[in-house]
């Protein structure tokens, strides 16, 4: 996926620095910052602080544990640590950790939910087209 | 329809099934069995067949090995939905819920534990109390034979052999 947009809005400080990982980009976001807006990314994210909005990346997306999303999320293998509010696409899989908070809609090719984590909203499993993208 | 509502049925006091003292009523599906229809199980279930149908529990619901179930799930406590498992298609409400790496699982989640949790029978304290000052005068001894009532009146709900000695009594 190439990148076709990127907005990104810091109202604090948005560190994009080019962290590279297994060769890949990674967009890495302190407890302190924020992401306001739409973010479409070739490599991956590491969501922390508040996140609103839109993301979609070709790698993999994690939220930290403290981390506040209030966004559609879309991305290879996405891993949720904290509170989303908002629909998820995982091309591959989604796991939600322990202490995970979702709502939204879900859709995913593996899912993995750990006790303890709360999800409300409606879980779609298969090959995930690229829906998500057109909306 | 009506019978599912953990709000149209309180669990009943008394424990179901093995009268093992404390422990929680336990019903296995195994992999040849199958259930088409509804079920509703005061304690755990455990599903490793295929169930086409709705499914309640009081306590934890697991599906299990190879299991299939397409419908409702409502679980009370923990919903446990394993590698090799599959849930599809129905309204799942749970207080906790654990999906491992591998199973199939399709619907809509709801958890939060105060919308699921079954109510409790609205039996207040029963009041042979306010009668019992009436006809006794001293006061003391009225004190002493009201509060053992009170500590019989609990272990009457969950326990099934109080209850009878107590009727012996009377």
């Amino acid at each position: 996926m190439d990148v076709q947009e990127a907005v990104a809005e810091g109202t604090a400080s948005v560190e994009n620095g080019e962290v590279k990982r297994d060769g890949r980009k990674q967009f890495s976001m302190g407890a302190g910052d924020i992401l306001e807006g739409k973010l479409i990314y070739d490599g991956s994210l590491h969501a922390d602080g508040r996140v609103e909005g839109e993301v979609r990346v070709s790698g993999n997306i994690d939220v930290a544990s403290g981390a506040n999303v209030k966004a559609l999320l879309e991305g290879a293998n996405v891993t949720l640590k904290g509170t989303v509010e908002g629909q998820v696409t995982a091309h591959d899989k989604l796991t939600l950790g322990k202490n995970a908070r979702l709502s939204g809609d879900i859709v995913v090719r593996r899912l993995q939910i750990d006790d303890g984590a709360t999800l409300n909203g409606h879980v779609r499993m298969g090959d995930v087209e690229h829906q998500a993208s057109g909306q | 329809m009506s019978t599912k509502r953990p709000g149209s049925r309180p669990p009943t006091p008394i424990p179901a099934g093995n009268g093992s003292n404390g422990q929680r009523n336990s019903v296995v599906l195994g992999p040849r069995d199958r259930l088409v229809g509804q079920l509703y199980i005061e304690g755990n279930l455990r599903v490793s067949g295929t169930v086409d149908g709705e499914l309640e529990a009081t306590g934890d619901i697991e599906i299990a090995g190879g299991g299939k179930v397409s419908g409702a799930v409502t679980a009370y406590e923990r919903l446990v939905v394993g590698s090799q498992a599959s849930l599809i298609g129905g309204n799942v409400r749970v207080a906790r819920l654990t999906v491992e790496d591998g199973a199939t699982f399709t619907g809509k989640v709801t958890m939060g534990k105060p919308a699921i949790e079954p109510p409790k029978p609205p039996e207040p304290e029963r009041q042979p109390l306010p009668a019992a000052v009436v006809v006794a005068e001293p006061v003391k001894p009225i004190e002493q034979k009201v509060a053992p009532v009170q500590r019989k009146v609990a272990p009457i709900r969950q326990k099934v052999a109080p209850v009878q000695q107590k009727g012996k009594r009377r």
